[in-house]
């Protein structure tokens, strides 16, 4: 055991702290969004994972963990393309071919086509295999109807990674394909949907007819499901230090918070049980850096995480939703301002997703975190049947079924 | 960034698991929990062998080796004086620089326990209530210090008192007169406390420096504290494992119970407490080691993490046995009372949650990610 960093790993965190002190993102809108991750990857912190012939960097997870920490240190975004850099492209860089992955993967890097993941649909969420969209062949094309839900960066981008069906006469897993899907072709319809926070990140996707070229086929076809655990699996390496960063940013907002308002008299931090509940999250944050530790030490090894990664997603999402609800209780009625809050009590910073963060809009999102990329649910139903190896629950669709 | 145990250290952990998985059965701590002296000599002479007993004083072993030996007797509820010599004691000689005593007790030939509680349930300097006098050649004890671990067979007992400027702690033979050791019955009956009273005891050497007793006293809590998790961690570890086991075969309704979610979610969620719990064990046991500035806090976290999870761990365990899980017969509350049984000791949740966000408080964030993070 030794969870210290070597003397390369901490220049380059100089480095890469310095480089942050002296780079900002313009604004908020779409284009500054493109143009921060533009200047992001050509300062090397984009794609660090990606081998260096696809345009990457082929650094350490060491190092990747130190941009994301420091990033959130600065309190700036991250790349806004981050499904393209986190999933779709790793994917494409396994299974594409040259031509896709010449076509493609720079243009990821630099923001220049925004990607979406298209697969969730209205009775498809955690039950993902048994998704309807159908893509059927027409002579060389593809023609694809259906809808899509909860795509995130839908409105923005330019292609969609598709789980269609191909062949519904199979069992559900195998009838699936993979497709890249031109998001500004004809047949392709985008409705924003209105989030409990507000904003419209994400979108339902329609499909009316729309034509996909053959050569946009990823892998086999009835591979897709494969392919997609793939794209499931990949790992988001440092993500986890620098959500402890944040954590700890906005624990420390809230302590001096406490230090000034006054509950029932006395300042809150002066509060026994105010004081308990920040030790107690002071515990939780400094166990997912512990946790982080053990992800990173994985990786570093060539290791990929594998129960880490269910029990660590449980962990940190669930521990989201019990930290912005004790900012709720401590902040009061203030919590819930969105407009009017007194000057000294504001979060301050920018947030995970670039706007100007503040208490609701963490508070808000924490919701998002125990639903998307697997549920709670789900992520025991992984840990007690793939790590504990407790019997799997009879399911109603896997039951043997007579005809078709 | 290397989190897992070097070669030496899984060489540890596997002797210690083979060891107490031998001479730590349930049949073994049954008896000894009915044993008034609630321990196995020869046991503890193969631990003296073995190393286990000196591991504070070995230049090459640290609070890894500890925790991970901790982990083992936790995880099969050994019966015995080790935290009490081999952690406290050990910990307190080693804060003051003894060479006298601790080759002693790495020898197997002293028990020793440290007398640090008194009426007040306090981990702090000021709950030293009970007064040491000085007379002509030594002071004078009285006063009655309570939960003393493993006193009633102990050789030494090291007890903290408060002198004219401070506290100090004093070594004696816990045949002096005027001492009295009257045991208790803890609800973990593979661990023995006592109440020892002090009346007109003379008291003539002092372990550390007088007045500056907390400069023994503080190191070995924060030991303690690491030590303590280490064990709950091996207490919850075995519960989660019982449990998992016993919901692959119990079946009702026509299947095992682990096949209905309510059962593998509570099982899941074990999983990531004793992960958790882990991963601060041992980060504190390391921080401890390579004494980074974060190591007090780390010890508080691994206490407070460990304290809340071993009780909802070893808490669940009994709900997902049922009616099995309740009896004198099933072995699940040996674990589940010792983890309970530390719970209380060396600083509870609240306590080490307070002490944490004092700590984190103190730090600035931009000094701890570039030093630590």
């Amino acid at each position: 055991m030794d969870l210290n960093y070597t003397p390369e790993d901490e220049a380059f965190r100089q480095r890469v702290r310095r480089w942050f002190a002296e780079h900002r993102p313009r604004g908020e809108h779409l284009e500054d969004r493109k143009a921060w991750q533009r200047t992001l990857y050509e300062a090397g912190f984009v794609g660090m994972g990606w081998p260096r012939e696809y345009g990457g960097q082929d650094a350490r997870p060491m190092e990747q963990a130190i941009v994301a920490e420091e990033m959130a240190l600065a309190g700036v975004p991250g790349p806004f393309n981050g499904l393209a850099l986190g999933l779709l492209g790793p994917t494409l860089i396994v299974h594409g071919t040259v031509a896709q992955k010449e076509r493609y993967l720079a243009r990821m890097l630099t923001a220049e086509e925004i990607w979406c993941q298209l697969y969730s649909e209205p009775d498809a969420g955690s039950d993902l295999a048994s998704l309807k969209t159908s893509a059927v062949r027409d002579g060389g094309d593809w023609v694809v109807s259906g809808q899509k839900v909860w795509t995130s960066l839908a409105p923005y981008s330019d292609y969609g990674m598709l789980l269609a069906r191909t062949n519904p006469n199979v069992p559900k897993h195998r009838g699936i394909s993979y497709f890249i899907l031109d998001m500004h072709s004809p047949g392709v319809e985008v409705r924003p949907l209105k989030q409990i926070t507000g904003h419209s990140e994400f979108a339902e996707v329609f499909f009316n007819n729309d034509r996909i070229p053959g050569q946009n086929i990823i892998g086999e076809e009835g591979q897709g499901w494969e392919l997609a655990q793939t794209t499931l699996g990949f790992e988001r390496g440092g993500n986890t230090l620098a959500r402890v960063t944040r954590h700890q940013a906005n624990l420390r907002r809230l302590s001096e918070i406490c230090r000034t308002l006054s509950r029932d008299g006395v300042p809150a931090l002066e509060d026994p049980l105010v004081r308990q509940r920040l030790g107690r999250m002071a515990v939780e944050v400094e166990v997912l850096r512990y946790a982080g530790y053990r992800i990173l030490s994985k990786l570093e090894k060539g290791q990929r995480p594998g129960s880490e990664s269910s029990v660590d997603k449980l962990y940190y999402s669930e521990l989201d939703k019990r930290h912005q609800e004790l900012v709720q209780d401590i902040l009061g009625p203030y919590g819930q301002l969105e407009r009017g809050l007194p000057e000294g009590l504001e979060l301050g910073g920018s947030g995970v997703r670039g706007q100007d963060s503040s208490w609701t809009f963490n508070f808000l999102w924490s919701r998002a975190g125990t639903i998307y990329a697997g549920s709670s649910e789900i992520q025991k139903n992984i840990i007690g049947e793939r790590v504990l190896k407790l019997p799997r629950e009879p399911r109603a669709d896997r039951q043997p079924t007579t005809g078709a | 960034m290397d989190f897992d145990f070097t070669q030496e250290q899984v060489m540890l952990r596997n002797l210690a698991r083979e060891f107490f998985s031998r001479e730590s059965t349930p049949q073994v701590v049954r008896r000894l929990m009915q044993d008034p002296t609630g321990y196995d000599e020869s046991s503890w002479q193969q631990m003296a062998e073995m190393g286990l007993l000196g591991i504070v004083a070995d230049p090459d072993l640290g609070m890894i080796e500890q925790a991970l030996v901790l982990d083992e007797m936790g995880r099969n509820a050994y019966c015995g004086p080790y935290f009490a010599t081999a952690v406290l004691a050990a910990s307190a000689l080693a804060a003051a620089g003894d060479n006298t005593l601790l080759p002693q007790v790495g020898a197997g030939a002293l028990k020793a326990t440290v007398a640090v509680l008194e009426d007040a349930i306090s981990w702090q300097p000021s709950a030293v209530q009970m007064r040491a006098t000085a007379s002509d050649n030594g002071f004078v004890l009285n006063g009655t210090k309570r939960f003393v671990p493993w006193a009633h067979v102990a050789d030494k007992i090291l007890v903290v008192a408060r002198t004219d400027d401070g506290t100090t702690v004093f070594v004696l033979d816990c045949e002096t007169p005027g001492l009295s050791v009257t045991p208790n019955l803890e609800m973990d009956h593979t661990n023995k406390t006592s109440s020892v009273t002090f009346e007109q005891v003379r008291a003539e050497t002092v372990v550390g420096e007088i007045n500056r007793g907390w400069e023994v006293i503080g190191p070995m809590l924060r030991r303690a504290a690491i030590g303590a998790a280490a064990e709950m961690l091996g207490a919850m570890r075995r519960c989660m494992e019982m449990s998992v086991e016993y919901a692959k075969v119990r079946n009702q309704f026509g299947q095992p119970i682990g096949m209905f979610q309510a059962i593998k979610h509570a099982c899941a969620e074990m999983l990531l407490d004793v992960e958790n719990a882990h991963g601060a064990t041992y980060y504190a046991a390391w921080a401890q080691d390579a004494h980074t500035p974060d190591a007090a806090l780390a010890a508080s976290v691994a206490k407070a993490y460990v304290s809340d999870a071993s009780r909802k761990v070893c808490g669940s365990a009994i709900q997902v046995h049922g009616g099995i899980g309740f009896t004198w017969e099933y072995d699940l509350h040996l674990y589940f009372k010792r983890a309970k049984h530390l719970e209380a000791l060396y600083g509870d949740a609240d306590f080490h949650r307070e002490q944490a966000l004092r700590l984190m408080l103190e730090q600035p964030v931009q000094q701890r990610q570039a030093v630590l993070v």
